[in-house]
């Protein structure tokens, strides 16, 4: 293997470039990359995500050589928008979407998505947007000493992001029937329905935006960020697994790692990649594996992982509700947001809401035959950091979470307000999200969750924001990064993905990753030059 | 579907003693009545085999162990015969009773493989159809023009 300054064109390009339209990204596939590869670059980006785009895209306008190594593989938005929904899960979606974080205690198995992909976890969102709450960043700014994350100091960065991404309001008229059933239900206990925003450019509501848009209206990251990369001469490489962090001197060098192979998927022909700067954005559960492999030993590193442990309700309704014509997600209320409890509309793919159905066989089959006449109403929990990961026998990691008992019982409150929506809405008959129980046909039947009686593994439970696990703080003791996003322990080698937010955020988490990701690279293109001196020295 | 540019992995993770397992969970589940002919339960299995096939080698693992405890469960509650064994009726009730278990981890066979299957057997055109799914049809975002 030799050391080369990176030029596209090392790679076997007939084999893996193979445009299909006009718009389609170019990447480098890496599975189908058969000799060892080195190169050289200023800065390695490693994850394409909502982090690892973004800081890509300004790296590169800034004149940077980029380049963007992603673990999954490459789809376009015409290959991903086709694929029936296991189908993206199983090409997009880490473990093909059967994820999970295990219940220490009195908690629940929770399922976690995210995404493997070029694009990462903006290519399996619901496209909700949400800024980081002011009362977040009080805490930030105030308690933790952030001073830069104030409602202020972060306003021209979300600002910037949401215009690049085109975050806009949900028109009323994008409302499906479910969402609009869910506001009904809402306002039959005084709590009102808003509007959600959304990074869309033409919505046309097949809501299955969570299997990849059919309509590119979904404005994710291989749509916004990583094309303009591109455009200013970052190259992504696909299928490009990262093992292994140089660290000479106490400064990051480069990264080693192998290609996955075509046939097995398993690790196969070795790369090496010299950098200045490296930039991890691998997310919160694997981003702490690859600072642990490269010898980072802060105790910090995997732990006070943040879930937003989120649960539905289905409601059956006489009329039909078709809840597939429309927006996927198009409401929200913060009403109980003092209380920890977010609510969202929700709605999926037909055969991904029929797999959480109670029964088996026939009463199963009676339920997954209504659907038509079924809304789903979603709440989530603003949690603590009761989640952890660890590397384990494979390479994904262990993931355990620890419930603590406010946040069950918050978690318990959130299904007893959204089974009295679903009520208050007219609902006949409602599906709670617990193990074992069939339908309940009255409101008094939710009694049974006001106490903390459930055992809280009976309970069905997912996540889609993992948050947390490399945190940032003002001191080396609190935490993994420095407030810029450079690790404590190792110059040049910076973490800037949603691992480093300091505590559960409490909203959706997609639009908070990009809008802090963007402040942290204007600041390492303001400081670069520095951190290039400290390379060469 | 839209032909992919980048090829899947090829690698299968049910040997042949897993697949009566699977087949026999799928007729339980979707087919207590016949509804399913046995050839498409036997594709079906196929497409568990190829849903779970790129997931990790621990998560493989567990599924596949799964399918073994699943398979000697009925032990559990004096019944010596293996799940695959039994009839539909039989299977179904047994599976109701795994649900329902106060022992954690058995719900968990239960619903992980209940989770995973349903998605891929609804997903047919077919199904989809006859549950009034009308496909790519969108009625909504129409009324922009108006």
């Amino acid at each position: 293997m030799t050391a080369t300054a990176f030029v596209p064109h090392a790679f076997d390009h007939a084999r893996h470039h193979v445009p299909s339209t006009a718009e389609r990204l170019p990447v480098l596939r890496g599975r189908e990359q058969t000799r060892p590869f080195s190169a050289k670059v200023d800065v390695i980006v490693i994850g394409s995500g909502a982090g690892g785009a973004v800081v890509a895209r300004e790296l590169a306008r800034d004149g940077r050589s980029v380049l963007v190594l992603e673990e999954g593989g490459h789809y376009s938005p015409q290959e991903y928008g086709a694929l029936p929904p296991s189908q993206s899960f199983r090409r997009l979606a880490r473990e093909a979407g059967m994820s999970v974080a295990l219940g220490i205690g009195d908690t629940p198995l929770i399922s976690l998505l995210a995404g493997k992909c070029v694009g990462g976890s903006s290519v399996l969102t619901g496209a909700v947007c949400f800024r980081i709450p002011n009362e977040v960043l009080h805490t930030w700014s105030g308690e933790l000493g952030l001073s830069r994350m104030t409602p202020d100091g972060v306003d021209g960065y979300f600002s910037e992001v949401e215009d690049l991404c085109h975050v806009e309001t949900v028109p009323h008229h994008m409302r499906s029937r479910a969402s609009e059933l869910f506001a009904l239900g809402a306002a039959s206990l005084g709590v009102e329905m808003k509007s959600m925003r959304r990074n869309t450019n033409g919505c046309r509501g097949a809501a299955r935006c969570n299997f990849g848009c059919p309509n590119g209206a979904k404005m994710s990251v291989d749509l916004s960020f990583l094309p303009d990369a591109v455009r200013h001469g970052a190259t992504i490489v696909s299928d490009a697994l990262v093992e292994k962090i140089d660290i000479t001197g106490g400064t990051a060098r480069g990264v080693r790692g192998r290609f996955l192979d075509g046939v097995t998927g398993e690790p196969g022909i070795p790369f090496e990649v010299r950098a200045k700067v490296v930039v991890v954005a691998c997310g919160s559960m694997h981003t702490p594996i690859l600072l642990r492999k490269s010898g980072l030993d802060s105790v910090h590193i995997g732990r006070h992982l943040t879930l937003h442990p989120a649960v539905r309700v289905g409601a059956l309704f006489d009329e039909a509700v078709d809840g597939w014509d429309g927006a996927l997600q198009s409401v929200y209320s913060d009403h109980y947001w003092n209380e920890g409890i977010w609510l969202n509309g929700v709605y999926s793919a037909v055969n991904v809401l029929a797999a959480a159905f109670p029964g088996i066989g026939h009463e199963h089959r009676r339920l997954v035959k209504s659907i038509p006449n079924l809304a789903f109403f979603g709440g989530m929990v603003h949690d603590d950091g009761g989640g952890r990961v660890r590397r384990w026998l494979s390479r994904e990691p262990l993931v355990t979470y620890k419930m603590i008992r406010r946040d069950k019982e918050r978690l318990l409150k959130t299904i007893q307000i959204l089974g009295k929506m679903a009520f208050g809405a007219g609902a006949r008959e409602v599906l709670l999200p617990i193990f074992g129980m069939g339908t309940i046909k009255n409101p008094k039947e939710l009694d049974f969750l006001s106490g903390n009686s459930l055992a809280a593994p009976r309970i069905e439970c997912m996540a889609f924001h993992p948050l947390g696990s490399a945190k940032m703080s003002t001191a080396r003791e609190t935490g993994v990064v420095k407030p810029t996003g450079e690790t404590w322990d190792v110059a040049n080698l910076f973490v800037i993905d949603g691992s480093i937010l300091p505590t559960s955020i409490g909203v959706n988490s997609q639009l908070p990753i990009m809008g802090i990701s963007m402040m942290l690279a204007r600041g390492l293109v303001d400081d670069f030059g520095a951190h290039a001196r400290k390379a060469i020295a | 579907m839209v032909p992919l540019v980048t090829k899947d992995f090829r690698r299968t993770t049910l040997r042949p003693r897993h697949r009566p397992i699977v087949r026999a969970l799928a007729e339980a589940l979707f087919s207590p009545a016949g509804e399913a002919t046995p050839e498409r339960l036997d594709a079906f299995v196929d497409e568990v085999d190829h849903f779970i096939s790129p997931a990790s080698k621990t998560l493989r693992f567990g599924l596949v162990m799964m399918l073994g405890v699943l398979r000697w469960s009925p032990l559990f509650y004096g019944k010596f015969t293996f799940f695959d064994a039994m009839t539909v009726d039989e299977r179904v009730a047994h599976l109701e009773r795994l649900d329902r278990s106060k022992v954690k981890q058995l719900p968990l066979i239960v619903v992980a493989y209940k989770t995973v299957m349903t998605m891929l057997f609804y997903e047919d055109p077919q199904e989809l159809a006859g549950l009034g799914y009308p496909g790519h049809a969108r009625k909504r975002y129409l009324k922009v023009a108006s």
